[in-house]
């Protein structure tokens, strides 16, 4: 039995590609493995084989384990109606539109996720979670779902993956690391570069100085490849629902690529962290 | 003989004019400037403050007060005159005059203030901000410049003087309404030529090629400080405002003392440090206060307020994170800036990196997005009439109305890019069919061969065969660069044209030329190459679309796509629109800004 959490210091900083690389990773180990994210904020959805609309990132993810995705493992989908409202997605099903007289029921949903988590755990083993956004968005972690919310409701060991391709990575992680509240900090264990391009030993001095302030293992560096993979973004024009075809078989052949070229990530100390979980 | 202190005399006699604004180089410093002085009255002050002495080609030293814009101040000029009148001095009175240069030294000189625009990341809006504080200030009455010690980018322009800065200085310093933006404004640009390796251009000129590892290591610590603080102080001594902008972000820690872009800079300049936080990906408390807490402590302690910047959606929802922050760190966010929707050229080059299609004319012209694309701001005044396809592979040049090769930093290893993608091929079955322009590199591409026998522009020395569109050789026999300014007009046709050129290699065309140069002292010179009946154009120049005269007749040679129904409104002059975009995004930072907590920043420090 296994579970770990990516988190990200930003949108877009790699989280979902990541836990779709770790999950890829497991599956290469002979385990049984299942994705899960407690909520995703996004137009782009794919529909289940049982008709259940989830979020892109863990179909795809899904596909990395080789096997199809199931409600459970994006229970909360968050559609943005262009009305200024939400349209809340319940394990795949819609519920109702968000707004000001009807607002989320932070409580009852993070019940719901949490026996998703748990019936995935039961039936799979080993969970990759993903988080969501950034977890240190000081105005909003008390109703935060994803990141701190799943870390209260089921804590385990967690990973923070900082894009370095924007700049200001090591400040990303380091603020990420220091805003977290308190009783959730402990669990950020180690931290991941992404997008990393020229020479590593550059980074050197910085890595030892993150290492040195926060306690957190440093795990690799994730290297810049210009692999395509279903981002939250990248469907926008397409209205979010990927149609059948090989699409799915390129991402994760992309992805096996990926995990080729990912030398510098240390999967023993990430598998001996996702093992911790169960201690 | 008319000696300057004849014109001196002259000009005592005439009185205070203001600004001569029928004057042809008029503002030929500074918008507002007082032109009662054309010739200055001090020459030569011989005040190191001012100016310094510089050795001519003939070995003669003299006085050289170039960028000083002391006596164009109003109240300088206002003072100066009525002193001279009182005293009845005349130019000839040197002792005397050099008096009053003290006197009037000594109460309307001072140093000027520093204030910086500090990112958490690269796109953080830096480049804006800074624009936008220079606009402001400008507004304000003050003499403004802007500033950034080192620049990584491949949008560059040509200063009047000839040197090469960055785009992104030039526009600012248009914000500050200066019309002589100068090599100090930006003393060293980095120029990518894969991913590890860059061109440096010192004070407008090229220095070197450096890879990161040596640039850092050798570069900065022999030259780079020097460089930096001597520019620094130029500006000091002769603006009211010098608004500086870091690179990318300050917290790099990994190579922290080396980082010239950022807090060195602050220091050297005793800046007052604003921290930019793009909101829109997220995590900005994070990067907020990473960034602040990384930093040294006596760096921490000039940044003196945060902008949240970006934010699409009610800011206010941003107020109670905002109010955490600053009980963090102890610094206030002195702004929630919303997303501005305004039209300014587009500098950075992830962003570009990642872009397929823009704009949204019925006119569809694929440009052609070489690896080491170059001063693609090129293409910013076709956005309102044409949809640009950036064609990375054949298929991309299916449908379009014309295909533009644009600039390269390195049109050698680009080109094999072309072959080895099809691309080569695929234009060559569009020419005589449809419109096709080269722009510096893409020009070059469009010769015979390329002769490149010492490596300079390529990885490897020797000949590449071009397109063969043009009966052009293209070579490059010395690490040298051009930079200049271009005006000239549309032989065939007519039409102004006004732009600049930057390359290294040079170009032998015994094609039709394309422009006759109408710039001063270069009449007899001819720009570009034509072939008409194939409609193909090649040109050196950069901004070539910018006045309306060739954007015109290129997009005139476009058959549309589908019908449009709009009318065309009447071609504008890009710098209009440009300037109307800056005046815009003042007011949009002017309207979310706490303008007077950063007056008072900047006032409390004198």
């Amino acid at each position: 039995m296994s579970s770990i959490l990516f988190l990200g210091t930003a949108s877009g900083a790699g989280k979902t590609t990541l836990t779709a690389l770790y999950c890829r990773h497991l599956v290469k180990q002979g385990l049984t493995v299942s994705p899960f994210k407690v909520s995703n904020l996004s137009l782009n959805s794919y529909v289940t084989t049982d008709g259940a609309e989830i979020g892109m990132g863990q179909a795809f993810q899904a596909w990395a384990c080789g096997h199809e995705p199931t409600a459970d493992m994006n229970p909360i989908l968050l559609k943005p109606t262009g009305k200024g409202t939400l349209q809340l997605i319940l394990k795949g099903r819609p519920l109702l539109d968000l707004d000001e007289e009807h607002p989320l029921n932070r409580t009852a949903m993070m019940k719901e996720a949490g026996a998703c988590y748990d019936r995935l755990l039961a039936q799979y083993g080993n969970i990759v979670c993903e988080g969501s956004g950034s977890p240190a968005e000081i105005n909003l972690q008390n109703t935060d779902l994803a990141n701190v919310g799943l870390l209260r409701a089921r804590p385990m060991p967690t990973v923070l993956i900082g894009d370095i391709e924007r700049g200001g990575v090591f400040a990303a992680i380091y603020g990420t690391w220091r805003l977290l509240p308190d009783d959730v900090r402990p669990l950020l264990r180690g931290f991941i570069i992404n997008r990393f391009r020229g020479d590593t030993a550059l980074l050197d001095s910085g890595i030892e100085r993150i290492k040195q302030l926060t306690g957190m293992k440093y795990l690799g560096i994730v290297p810049y490849e210009a692999l395509r993979f279903p981002e939250e973004d990248s469907f926008a024009k397409t209205d979010g629902i990927l149609g059948k075809g090989d699409l799915h078989q390129a991402f994760v052949a992309n992805l096996d690529v990926l995990l080729e070229k990912c030398q510098s990530l240390d999967f023993t100390a990430l598998d001996t962290l996702a093992r911790s979980s169960s201690a | 003989m008319d000696t300057i202190a004849n014109r001196v005399d002259r000009e005592i006699a005439a009185g205070c004019i203001g600004p001569k604004m029928g004057c042809p180089y008029h503002p030929s410093h500074f918008t507002g400037q007082d032109c009662t002085f054309c010739y200055c009255p001090f020459f030569p002050c011989h005040d190191p403050t001012f100016g310094c002495n510089i050795t001519r080609k003939s070995g003669e030293m003299i006085w050289s007060c170039e960028g000083c814009v002391f006596i164009h101040r109003p109240t300088v000029a206002a003072f100066v005159m009525q002193e001279l009148r009182m005293r009845h001095l005349t130019a000839a009175d040197s002792e005397a005059l050099h008096t009053l240069f003290l006197e009037t030294k000594q109460r309307f000189w001072h140093r000027g203030r520093a204030l910086m625009v500090l990112g958490a990341t690269s796109d953080a809006g830096k480049s804006v901000t800074a624009a936008a504080l220079c606009r402001l200030l400008h507004r304000q009455g003050y003499l403004v410049t802007p500033f950034k010690s080192q620049n990584m980018s491949l949008n560059s322009r040509v200063t009047p003087k000839g040197c090469e800065i960055s785009m992104i200085q030039m526009l600012q310093a248009q914000a500050a309404g200066l019309t002589n933006a100068d090599e100090h404004m930006n003393p060293i640009l980095l120029k990518p030529k894969g991913d590890v390796r860059s061109q440096v251009v010192v004070e407008g000129k090229p220095f070197g090629d450096y890879d990161v590892q040596h640039y850092y290591s050798e570069f900065v610590p022999e030259s780079g400080k020097t460089i930096v603080k001597r520019n620094l102080d130029f500006l000091l001594n002769r603006y009211d405002y010098v608004v500086m902008e870091g690179a990318g972000s300050p917290a790099e820690i990994n190579i922290y003392d080396a980082d010239i872009a950022n807090m060195r800079a602050a220091e050297l300049a005793d800046a007052v440090c604003l921290l930019v936080v793009n909101v829109e990906w997220g995590g900005a408390f994070a990067y907020a206060i990473g960034t602040v807490e990384l930093l040294a402590p006596a760096d921490r302690a000039r940044v003196r307020g945060i902008i949240l910047n970006n934010v699409r959606g009610d800011p206010t929802k941003l107020r109670d994170g905002a109010d955490r922050l600053t009980a963090l760190t102890g610094i206030p966010v002195l702004g929630i800036v919303p997303h501005l929707d305004v039209e300014l050229p587009c500098e950075d080059s992830e962003t570009f990196r990642s872009m397929s299609v823009r704009g949204h004319g019925s006119k569809h012209i694929a440009v052609i997005k070489m690896p080491r694309i170059a001063n693609f701001t090129d293409l910013d005044p076709l956005y309102d009439e044409a949809t640009v396809i950036f064609a990375t592979k054949p298929a991309d040049l299916v449908g379009a109305g014309a295909i533009i090769l644009p600039g390269t930093k390195n049109t050698i290893d680009d080109l094999q890019w072309l072959r080895k993608t099809g691309m080569a091929d695929a234009i060559a079955a569009l020419k005589g069919k449809v419109p096709i322009l080269g722009i510096c590199g893409g020009y070059q591409m469009m010769g015979r061969v390329l002769h490149d026998p010492q490596g300079l522009e390529g990885s490897v020395p020797g000949d590449t065969p071009g397109l063969g569109f043009f009966d052009a050789e293209s070579s490059w026999n010395s690490y040298a660069k051009r930079t200049v300014r271009d005006r000239g007009i549309i032989i065939d046709g007519g039409g102004d044209v006004e732009g600049y050129e930057i390359h290294m290699g040079t170009s032998e065309s015994r094609e039709t030329p394309l422009f006759r140069i109408t710039s001063h002292g270069r009449r007899k010179e001819t720009e570009g190459s034509v072939c008409r009946n194939e409609m193909l154009f090649g040109t050196y120049m950069h901004g070539i679309f910018d006045r309306p005269a060739f954007r015109e007749r290129f997009l005139g040679l476009i058959e549309t796509a589908g019908t449009s129904t709009t009318t065309a409104a009447p071609a504008t002059d890009w710098q209009t629109t440009v300037d109307l975009n800056l005046d815009r995004l003042a007011d949009g930072f002017a309207a979310a800004l706490d303008m007077k907590a950063i007056d008072n920043l900047l006032e409390a420090d004198r």
